[in-house]
C-alpha cells in the first residue's frame, strides 16, 4: 500500500479543491486516506460513529460556508440514504461523497455492496465517477467539487482498490 | 412544564446564535419566540445535532443551538459521542423530551418506559449534561452553557401538548437560502456565487 500514490494524491486533491471538513469512518482500504486528513492541520476531521450523521455535519459546514466532503465505505453510503434523500435532494445541497467500491469487478470484498452501489446511486440521481488511475486523482476530485456546487446535488467519486492499494493474491 | 416557555427563555437569552429545529412542532414554536432568517429546519428526522455540530464546528467563534426531540435524537444516538469527542463550546443541544413521537400520532418513545437522555449524553462522554426541571433553572443552565468552553446538552421534560402559534413561513430550500444569506451577512462571508459568463473568466 505504501507504494500507492493514490491516497496521498486524493487528500491533495481535496485540498486543492478547496475541501476544510471532512467527516470520516473506517474502512481498513481507506486507511492510508484517513491517516493524512486525520493528521492534516489545514482539514477540520469529523470521525464519525455512522455515516449518516456525517450527511448532517456535513450539511451544517456548508450552511456556514465550509466546503466539505465525506470519505466512507459503499455500505456506509447505504447507511446515508434517508440523509441523503430528505436533506442532500430535499434542499438542494451539493455534497462530494467519495465512497470506497467494495466489491467492485476485482476487489473480493462485499460483492453484494458492490453490486448494488451504482444502482443506487443511480436511482438517486446522484452522479458518480469511478476513479482508477491515481494519476487522475486530483483533477477528477477538483473537478466533481466544482460540479457538486453547480449542480447542488451529491456527486460522488467511487474509490477502487487501484487508486487506495495493492490487490490481495487472487484479486 | 410547556415547551414553548421554554422557548421563551431561550428566546431571551440566545442572540444571534445559530437555532437548528427538526421536523415537528418544536421548529414552529419555537419559530414563533425567535422568528428571522438564523433559524434552519431539519427535515430528516435524527440530523438536528448533526447539523448544528457541522455549524459550530465550522464557524467556531458563532454560537449554536440545537433543538432536538426524543424521538429524533433516539434516531441518531451516535451523534452523541460525536459530539463528545469534538466538544466544539459554541454548542448548546437542547432535548425537548415529551416522551412520544409527537408528529407521527403520539406513539411512546423510550424515553417514557425509562430511556434517560441526559445520562446517555453524559454517558457518551458529553461532561455538561443536565436536566433543567423549571424554565427558571433552564434560564440558569442555559445562560451558563453559552458561556461554557465545552458544548453543553440540556434535557428539558414538557406536556404532551402543542401552543397555538402562526405556520412556518418557507420551504426547505428557501429556508436554505435565507439562512445561508443571512450567515453571509452577519459574518462578512461570501458563500453562494453563480458561474459567470466566459468573457469574465480568465480560465476554465
Amino acid at each position: 500500500m505504501a507504494d500507492n500514490p493514490g491516497p496521498a494524491l486524493i487528500v491533495e486533491g481535496l485540498k486543492e479543491a478547496g475541501v476544510d471538513l471532512v467527516a470520516t469512518l473506517p474502512d481498513i482500504n481507506l486507511h492510508a486516506v484517513l491517516e493524512r486528513v486525520a493528521s492534516d492541520p489545514d482539514l477540520v476531521h469529523v470521525p464519525l460513529c455512522r455515516e449518516e450523521e456525517g450527511i448532517g455535519i456535513c450539511t451544517g459546514g456548508y450552511l456556514v460556508g465550509r466546503k466539505c466532503a465525506m470519505i466512507m465505505q459503499n455500505g456506509g453510503l447505504f447507511n446515508s440514504v434517508n440523509g441523503i434523500v430528505s436533506t442532500l435532494l430535499q434542499y438542494n445541497l451539493p455534497l462530494l461523497l467519495l465512497v470506497y467500491y467494495a466489491g467492485d469487478v476485482g476487489d473480493r470484498s462485499f460483492a453484494t455492496n458492490g453490486a448494488m452501489t451504482q444502482p443506487v446511486l443511480s436511482a438517486l440521481g446522484v452522479q458518480h465517477f469511478i476513479l482508477r488511475d491515481p494519476n487522475e486523482a486530483k483533477a477528477l476530485i477538483k473537478r466533481t467539487l466544482v460540479l457538486t456546487q453547480d449542480y447542488k446535488r451529491p456527486v460522488a467519486v467511487l474509490l477502487t482498490k487501484d487508486v487506495l492499494g495493492q490487490r490481495r493474491p487472487g484479486e | 412544564m410547556k415547551r414553548i416557555d421554554c422557548f421563551k427563555v431561550m428566546a431571551e437569552l440566545a442572540g444571534d446564535a445559530l437555532v437548528v429545529t427538526g421536523a415537528g412542532a418544536n421548529t414552529v414554536e419555537w419559530y414563533a419566540c425567535r422568528p428571522g432568517d438564523g433559524n434552519f429546519r431539519v427535515r430528516t428526522m435524527g440530523l438536528v445535532s448533526s447539523i448544528a455540530l457541522g455549524m459550530a464546528l465550522g464557524l467556531p467563534h458563532r454560537q449554536v443551538i440545537a433543538i432536538d426531540g426524543d424521538g429524533s435524537l433516539l434516531m441518531n444516538l451516535c451523534s452523541l459521542p460525536t459530539i463528545a469527542r469534538k466538544n466544539p463550546p459554541n454548542l448548546v443541544h437542547v432535548l425537548v423530551d415529551n416522551e412520544v413521537y409527537e408528529a407521527s400520532g403520539e406513539i411512546d418513545t423510550a424515553t417514557g418506559a425509562g430511556t434517560d437522555l441526559v445520562a446517555v449524553a453524559r454517558g457518551a462522554g458529553i461532561r455538561r449534561a443536565s436536566w433543567a426541571t423549571n424554565p427558571d433553572e433552564l434560564r440558569t443552565v442555559f445562560a451558563e452553557a453559552l458561556e461554557a468552553r465545552d458544548a453543553t446538552f440540556i434535557g428539558l421534560k414538557v406536556e404532551r401538548a402543542r401552543s397555538e402559534v402562526p405556520p412556518y413561513p418557507m420551504d426547505e430550500v428557501e429556508n436554505k437560502y435565507r439562512f445561508i444569506r443571512h450567515v453571509e451577512q452577519t459574518e462578512g462571508l461570501s458563500i453562494l456565487s453563480a458561474h459567470m459568463p466566459a468573457s469574465f473568466l480568465k480560465e476554465s
